[in-house]
């Protein structure tokens, strides 16, 4: 699967994904997303930075998170990523979404396969 | 929803503010931790840096997603732009002035423009205003009241209909101090059928009309400058002639009545015009015509359907008319039934200015308008050559992918700022030129009362002048620099095109100050013309002046005689008389029966008819060719006598001697005997023929007519009014001129052409010069190497001057051909204004052309200089 497929998959479920990772995990810096979105995946899910941080950015700009500059355990500088109220509200609505997408789409193919 | 609002909130935010957050440092942070998880599971940094993607194409997308795209290329195309214009002062400066010269000459004209002809009077949907217009033959008059009450009793089609007479100006007095407003008598419905309510107290109503009362209403202005807009004014009283008036209301401030430049002070009930008068009311007669009528079409009547209505009520009247003058002559029956009726839309007010000045207000805005496109040409030109030394720069860019488009709108950006600023100090330009042509137009008497506020029609029409120009001046720049090929601008092209775009935009440039000029030439003999004709007197050293004589008790034949006494010992006074209308071709057309001439059935009987007292001819210094002029034994008892003019004795008595001769004008009784002939006097604003005219002593009438005072000699206005005094203490001096300032009151309109069109045509020619100028100068600079080279192979100096030149002359002459070919099509429009000079005068265009092409070529002789005195050896050193 080249990198342009990937990123065809990404769309629309970037925000999702951030959002998920973010609420789970709690603050967390650009890179511990990446990482983390790459490990449950196990490597088939590679965000560059060209694609996760203006998700992030336009995640922040619509209210469904905060930044913060901060100091990791290492004593570097670095922006963390925090939900918000209305992140999570978006999370769960998503989340529903998703599921029932995901519902209808299994029982198509289910169908089509038979 | 709302979170997607809030993005763009963002994003707009985001597009003006500078910084981008710290995206670089978490960028790199993100790298380095990459790296060390690399690190970590023992593979390279290299592929951790490429798994995480571009740095500078990551920070891009943050900053598109940061930002609103276009609207940040914008404000960086205008960063930029204002960098580029702030590094050549010189330029920016010349292209904002030339642009504001451009921009607003033609604001200041349109917004002229705009008051005179276009904007609509402030009252109630003021296209439904109607003007009725009474014509007989081409001659139009006003209604008399008997004829307005008539009409307003029968006619069916309107929501009311009113008239109004213009008064000009009466002395009032509040407290003691006489003051001249402007006075207007109208009837009861005028304000209601407009749709003017008052600001304070109220206005006339139907009632005003049925009981007479000595009530008025006054201007918003006039309660601003006379009040300090006291409420406490509605009550108050003054006196006007002998009559006691009381305030009753304020007009709303944007109401300038109906007659657009002569907006009434204070309006009277239309009842009150005896009182306003000072004589007996005029309400009466039939025969005298002084009003001017108005109505509102109803809500669903068309036009056509109130002109057919009015039309079947006047011919009604036109008959009975007929019927009643049985016994007049036929001629005069004729005349009776030829008279009409017209409706007229009268939206935009009654305006005796647009009939005088919208000829040539139109053919400024269409000089101000060529005045632009050649600021216009001139801009394209310098773009182009910034352009040029730009396309280094540019290529860079483009190599870089920046796409044409992007060059395209970086440099529009460009233009759009100076026309920008052009158009800002061009409106604040225009306020100031559109002030000073009012003034102009007023010319001396009393300023016209013309609403020229820039409204919103006025900065619309600015904006979109500016947005034009700066297309036209910056388009062709831009596009020729996305055009150019990347390789050739890199290795510096070479090669110079003989009909570059630099050169065609010369060409138009001169094409069109060829036009300017020969307009300007032409306007300007109209001018010399109407100066230096054949008038028949002369105007120099004459005053004229009219007297306010309502204070005192004298009035009439006596009034006259007391001051024409008292002036005439005065020192410095030559000669002192009298006129209905001095030198003016107002008056009365009468229809004449001459002795032993009779006149044709078809052939025009009118005369003019004009009152003068003794020795008028002698003020105004007018050959008496045979007999005399009238003198202190022609009196109300003496026999009756008339002067005539050369050419009534032309046509009556063919040259020959009419002296002796009686003569009789219609609708006087009393037959009158020639006693002299005078030479022909021909005022300035008689375009044809003078017309055979007929002069009589106002000594010899009953009713004598109020005139104006003539005086030949040193004096002035404060001499006169002392004088004035001292024959009654209660006499006052009113519009004091100069005979000459009141001549030039009726070239007006030639004058304002004449000298506007003189203006331009400098202008367009400065332009043209600097154009020309920096075309060649930027020219003979790209090319210094070239010369070089021509002169190290042994050109001379004078060669080169020669080549410079002989390139500048190309466009000019081209430019002057097209421009000739351009004038002989449009120069006829102006036709009815010229004066003296055919509209293909060979004498005026050949001057445009030879000043022109003159100024052109030394415009170009300077950069020409420059070329010959470059040194062969430096220039091919530089490279």
């Amino acid at each position: 699967m080249s990198n342009k497929d990937k990123a065809d998959i990404l769309q629309g479920t970037l925000d999702l994904m951030i959002l998920q990772t973010v609420s789970t995990l709690g603050p967390l810096h650009g890179y511990a997303i990446a990482a983390r979105v790459e490990q449950v995946s196990n490597g088939a899910i590679q965000l560059n930075m060209g694609t996760l941080y203006p998700g992030l950015l336009r995640l922040e700009q619509r209210g469904f998170i905060r930044a913060q500059w901060d100091r990791t355990e290492n004593n570097r500088r670095a922006r963390y990523y925090t939900i918000t109220a209305a992140g999570r509200g978006q999370l769960e609505a998503e989340k529903t979404e998703w599921t029932r997408m995901a519902a209808i789409m299994q029982a198509l193919l289910q169908g089509e396969t038979r | 929803m709302i979170s997607r609002l809030r993005e763009w909130g963002h994003r707009l935010w985001g597009t003006f503010r500078s910084g981008d957050g710290g995206i670089d440092e978490e960028l790199r942070f993100h790298l380095e931790m990459a790296e060390q998880d690399a690190q970590r599971r023992g593979e390279s940094a290299r592929e951790a840096r490429l798994r995480a993607g571009g740095t500078a194409q990551a920070a891009e997308a943050v900053r598109d997603q940061g930002s609103v795209g276009w609207l940040a290329d914008f404000f960086r195309d205008t960063r930029h732009g204002i960098r580029l214009l702030g590094r050549s002062p010189f330029f920016t400066a010349f292209a904002i002035a030339s642009l504001a010269l451009g921009i607003g000459a033609n604001t200041a004209i349109f917004s002229l423009m705009d008051a005179v002809m276009l904007r609509m009077m402030p009252v109630h949907e003021p296209g439904r205003l109607v003007q009725f217009v009474k014509s007989r033959g081409d001659i139009t008059y006003d209604i008399s009241c008997p004829l307005f009450h008539q009409l307003r009793e029968e006619l069916r089609g309107f929501d009311g209909v009113f008239a109004h007479a213009p008064m000009g100006r009466r002395e009032v007095i509040f407290g003691d101090e006489p003051e001249a407003v402007n006075a207007e008598l109208v009837s009861g419905s005028y304000y209601s059928v407009l749709g003017v309510p008052a600001v304070a107290g109220r206005v006339f109503d139907e009632k005003t009309d049925r009981n007479p009362s000595p009530v008025a209403v006054i201007s918003h202005a006039f309660w601003k400058r006379r009040f300090g807009m006291d409420p406490g004014v509605v009550g108050r009283t003054f006196r006007l002639n002998r009559t006691v008036f009381t305030i009753i209301g304020v007009t709303p401030p944007e109401f300038y009545g109906v007659i657009a430049g002569a907006a009434p002070e204070i309006t009277f009930p239309l009842t009150m015009d005896g009182e306003v008068r000072g004589g007996e009311s005029w309400f009466p007669y039939n025969s005298r015509s002084w009003l001017s009528m108005m109505g509102r079409l109803g809500r669903e009547q068309h036009l056509e359907n109130a002109r057919a209505e009015v039309d079947g009520i006047f011919s009604r009247i036109v008959q009975d008319e007929w019927r009643l003058a049985a016994g007049a002559g036929t001629r005069e029956r004729e005349g009776i039934l030829s008279q009409r009726m017209r409706l007229e839309p009268a939206g935009n007010g009654l305006n005796v200015m647009r009939k005088r000045f919208s000829e040539p207000l139109r053919l400024l805005m269409g000089m101000v308008a060529l005045v632009l496109l050649i600021a216009c040409a001139n801009l394209a030109n310098l773009l182009l050559g910034r352009a040029a030394t730009r396309r280094r720069e540019i290529a860079v860019r483009l190599a870089m992918g920046a796409g044409g488009g992007r060059v395209i709108r970086q440099m529009l950006a460009e233009g759009l700022l100076l026309a920008a600023a052009g158009g800002v100090l061009g409106v604040l330009l225009a306020c100031w030129a559109a002030n000073a042509l009012v003034t102009m137009m007023s010319n001396g008497g009393e300023r016209l009362a013309l609403n020229i506020q820039p409204d919103l029609r006025v900065l619309a029409f600015t904006a979109a002048v500016s947005v034009a120009a700066c297309l036209l001046f910056s388009l062709a720049p831009a596009m020729q620099a996305a055009r150019q090929r990347i390789q050739p601008a890199l290795a510096e092209a070479r090669g110079v095109e003989r009909w570059s775009l630099g050169r065609v935009f010369i060409a138009g440039q001169v094409a069109i100050s060829v036009l300017l000029l020969i307009g300007a030439g032409l306007f300007g003999r109209t001018l010399l013309h109407l100066h230096s004709m054949e008038t028949g007197f002369e105007s120099d050293g004459v005053t004229l002046f009219s007297v306010n004589a309502d204070w005192s008790g004298l009035q009439g034949h006596e009034l006259r005689n007391r001051v024409l006494e008292g002036l005439q010992p005065m020192p410095g006074v030559t000669a002192a008389s009298f006129a209905m209308w001095p030198i003016s071709h107002r008056g009365w057309e009468a229809s004449v029966r001459v002795e032993g001439y009779t006149h044709a059935p078809d052939e025009r009987d009118m005369a003019h008819h004009s009152f003068v007292a003794a020795d008028y001819f002698k003020t105004m210094r007018t050959p008496v060719i045979l007999g005399r002029e009238f003198g202190e034994r022609d009196t109300e008892t003496s026999p009756k006598v008339a002067v005539v003019n050369e050419t009534f004795m032309r046509r009556y008595f063919d040259g020959r001697s009419p002296l002796g001769k009686w003569v009789n004008v219609a609708g006087e009784p009393d037959r009158m005997e020639i006693v002299g002939v005078v030479k022909d006097i021909r005022s300035r604003s008689l375009r044809g023929e003078v017309p055979p005219t007929l002069f009589t002593p106002v000594a010899q009438r009953e009713d004598p007519p109020a005139g104006t005072y003539i005086l030949r000699g040193k004096v002035n206005a404060a001499i006169i009014a002392t004088a004035l005094q001292r024959i009654d203490a209660k006499l006052r001096i009113v519009d004091p001129r100069t005979l000459d300032e009141h001549l030039s009151r009726s070239i007006l309109s030639e004058r304002m052409l004449g000298t506007l069109a003189g203006f331009f045509g400098a202008l367009a020619l400065l332009l043209v010069c600097a154009g020309v100028y920096g075309v060649m100068a930027f020219q003979v600079a790209r090319r210094l190497k070239e010369i070089g080279i021509r002169m190290a192979l042994g050109a001379r100096p004078v060669q080169v001057t020669g080549m410079v030149l002989a390139e500048t002359a190309l466009p000019v002459a081209a430019g002057i051909g097209a421009g000739i070919a351009g004038a002989l099509a449009l120069t006829h429009l102006a036709e009815k204004i010229l004066f003296g000079v055919k509209p293909t005068d060979p004498a005026t265009f050949a001057g445009a052309c030879i000043l022109l092409a003159t100024l052109a070529l030394i415009a170009a002789y300077l950069p020409s200089r420059m070329a010959a005195r470059v040194n062969p050896v430096e220039t091919l050193r530089c490279e």
